[in-house]
């Protein structure tokens, strides 16, 4: 406030027989100024003013950090308001809470813990989740069903253009490489099974599944890792209503419902994406449309479609389940929202591999 | 300033969102150094006058002037530094959920003064000291009590020095104990800093313990019932509905 030439805080320490240390404090004290530093051993001091002129907080602080362990610390010869200042910060038994700083030792145990129990809490859900599907199929449950609608709308509608680009580009980029190696051989007309075989059985379930995972699984996350901090869950809780099941069954019902068809469409996209590849270069239309048509059985379609109905709720339950662990705090959602699409990604890609193993033992 | 200026001085303020108003024809001036009471029904808009009081929303007509500033005629650097002279606390404490009670604090000081951090860290361990944390300065938001947000809200608030301090409900929710604790808290901030408050509070033992003003506001009309020191709506000759806000509590039915 008052702009006149301040003289700056100042300190002379003065040490007395009887281990009393006397420290005479000057000058101004703003807490938008540099304090002076002070080097001290003693647990009995006297503070007392000389030429002490403004301060505002900055004073009972510097007091309060310097002097908060000692023993005897007198401060009788300063303004009233100083001391009741320094009093204000004293600790108080009215309003404590104690604390205690983990050592290494137990942050190794909360951590073991911690993961362990994190285990728990996915399995803990996967079974409510469950529970919840199988509640609602026998009509049991109480699910938000304007939340399935909508996100039959935002997560399977409205990622079709998304869908359609890569699917579109991914056919295109399989066949350019297969020519470029069927070409050697002279079989460049092979070029269309393998751009339909490899979106049917592999890329349409495996792209779409990807894309619900950075589409869909984060915004499930966030969704209700903030219906977390906001206590809405708990409040959902506190009606009697199980918020796993009100929110996340919807939501997986929804998107294992929509991401099938949206593969399937990917798949189409991508087998043309091909097409106008190979019949640029080398194949007529009806060539390639043949070819296609020879190469994909009904049972690669099944393939397909039984991996992006996994996929789908890999990506659903991943989201729902990074949202419903969530920390409560803003930090702690966008946390839960860039686990939930790792964690959906990882699993669809573990789950690609064992299906690749199980179709492969059957002969599927 | 000139030390004589009012601190807060409204003139047929007018309070609302978009074309509604809430709360009209608000007028008082407050002094340096005193505390403001606001009180009145649930919903009749103290949070939304306080807003505007703090210059965080725009009155829809009439004048309202912080420190001798009427900041919605104020250009942006006068309104940026009348704004660093008052402290904020909101009704749901509105700490940073991703800081800890520590970082909270040290916040607002990183960003207004130019001094070296362990400066800084020692004005916040201060402050928080004052309101009884510094056993939880490394927790964050989400670990601890609602009554412990409140008062972390208040320690941000005071972070500045600031002239003039705006609490929002800061006893709801406490318990008794703890609630006369933050009373003196207030009176003490007030005795030692110079500070002016304006605070909201349904509790009457404690404006009557705090406030050396109380503005009433009233739901029915919606305008100001009255203005006056809260000791003076123990009188039943005072404003009626006022008096019996303040008398229901007081004496038991
Ligand atoms: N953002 C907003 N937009 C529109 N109207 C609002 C908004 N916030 C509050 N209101 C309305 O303004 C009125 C006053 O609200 P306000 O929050 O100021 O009440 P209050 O007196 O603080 O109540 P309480 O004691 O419950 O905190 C209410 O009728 C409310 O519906
Ligand atoms: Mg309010």
């Amino acid at each position: 406030m008052s702009e006149k030439s301040a003289r700056q805080a100042s300190i002379s320490t003065e040490n007395q027989t009887g281990g009393l240390t006397i420290i005479k404090i000057g000058g101004s004290w703003r807490i938008d100024q540099p304090l002076p530093s002070l080097n001290f051993k003693g647990d009995q001091v006297k503070i007392v003013s000389d030429g002490l002129e403004d301060f505002d907080s900055a004073l009972p602080s510097w007091i309060h950090h310097n002097f908060k362990n000692v023993r005897e610390l007198d401060l009788s010869e300063l303004p009233k308001r100083l001391q009741s200042l320094v009093r204000l910060a004293e600790k108080n038994t009215q309003w404590k809470s104690e604390d205690e700083k983990p050592n290494l030792l137990e942050n190794f145990g909360v951590w073991g813990i911690e993961s362990y129990s994190s285990w728990g809490r996915a399995m803990d859900h996967i079974g409510q989740t469950s529970t919840g599907l199988f509640r609602t199929l026998i009509g049991r449950s109480k699910v938000n069903w304007s939340d399935f609608t909508l996100q039959l709308q935002t997560a399977g509608v409205d990622a079709l253009p998304i869908v359609a680009l890569l699917g579109f580009l991914t056919g295109l980029i399989m066949a350019y490489v297969g020519l470029i190696q069927l070409r050697q051989v002279g079989a460049t007309v092979y070029v269309a099974n393998l751009v339909a075989l490899a979106m049917t059985r592999e890329m349409g379930a495996l792209m779409t599944g990807i894309i619900a995972c950075g589409r869909t699984s984060t915004s499930f996350a966030s969704q209700l890792g903030s219906m977390n901090v906001s206590q809405e869950s708990d409040a959902l809780r506190a009606l009697g209503i199980n918020p796993v099941e009100y929110l996340a069954v919807p939501r997986i019902l929804a998107v294992t419902l929509m991401v099938p068809l949206l593969s399937l469409f990917a798949t189409f996209v991508g087998i043309f994406g091909g097409m106008i590849v190979a019949c640029a270069g080398d194949l007529s239309i009806d060539q390639y449309l043949n070819q296609a048509i020879k190469a994909i059985t009904f049972k690669s379609f099944l393939v397909g479609f039984i991996k992006s109905f996994f996929f789908a709720f890999i990506a659903a339950w991943a989201g729902c389940y990074r949202g419903y662990v969530a920390q409560r705090s803003a930090l702690g959602v966008g946390d839960a929202a860039t686990s939930a699409a790792v964690l959906g990604i990882t699993l669809i890609v573990i789950a690609d591999a064992i299906f690749a193993v199980i179709f492969n033992l059957y002969n599927f | 300033m000139d030390v004589t200026t009012p601190i807060l001085k409204c003139a047929k303020l007018c309070v609302g969102y978009g074309d509604v108003s809430v709360m009209k024809d608000i007028s008082f001036t407050l002094e340096r150094g005193k505390i403001l009471a606001i009180v009145g029904p649930s919903g009749c808009g103290k949070s939304t006058l306080m807003r505007v009081l703090g210059g965080l929303d725009e009155p829809m007509s009439g004048s309202c002037e912080l420190l001798g500033v009427d900041l919605s005629q104020a250009d942006s650097r006068a309104r940026e530094a009348t704004l660093r002279q008052s402290g904020f606390l909101f009704q749901g404490s509105a700490l940073f959920s991703s800081l800890t009670l520590r970082e909270n604090i040290e916040m607002p000081m990183r960003e207004f003064l130019k001094i070296s951090s362990s400066q800084i860290r020692q004005l916040a361990e201060y402050k928080l000291a004052c309101v009884g944390l510094s056993d939880a300065i490394d927790k964050l938001p989400s670990e601890i009590s609602g009554g412990m947000a409140k008062r972390a809200g208040i320690a941000r608030a005071m972070a500045l020095d600031p002239e003039i301090l705006f609490l929002d409900e800061p006893s709801a929710g406490l318990d008794p104990l703890t609630s006369e604790r933050l009373d003196d808290l207030i009176l003490k901030v007030r005795e030692s800093f110079n500070t002016s408050i304006v605070l909201v509070s349904h509790e009457v033992p404690s404006i009557l313990h705090t406030a050396d003003y109380c503005v009433y506001l009233d739901s029915d009309t919606l305008t100001m019932g009255a203005y006056a020191p809260p000791k003076d709506f123990l009188d039943p000759k005072s404003h009626a509905k006022a008096h019996s806000f303040f008398s229901r509590v007081v004496t038991p039915k």
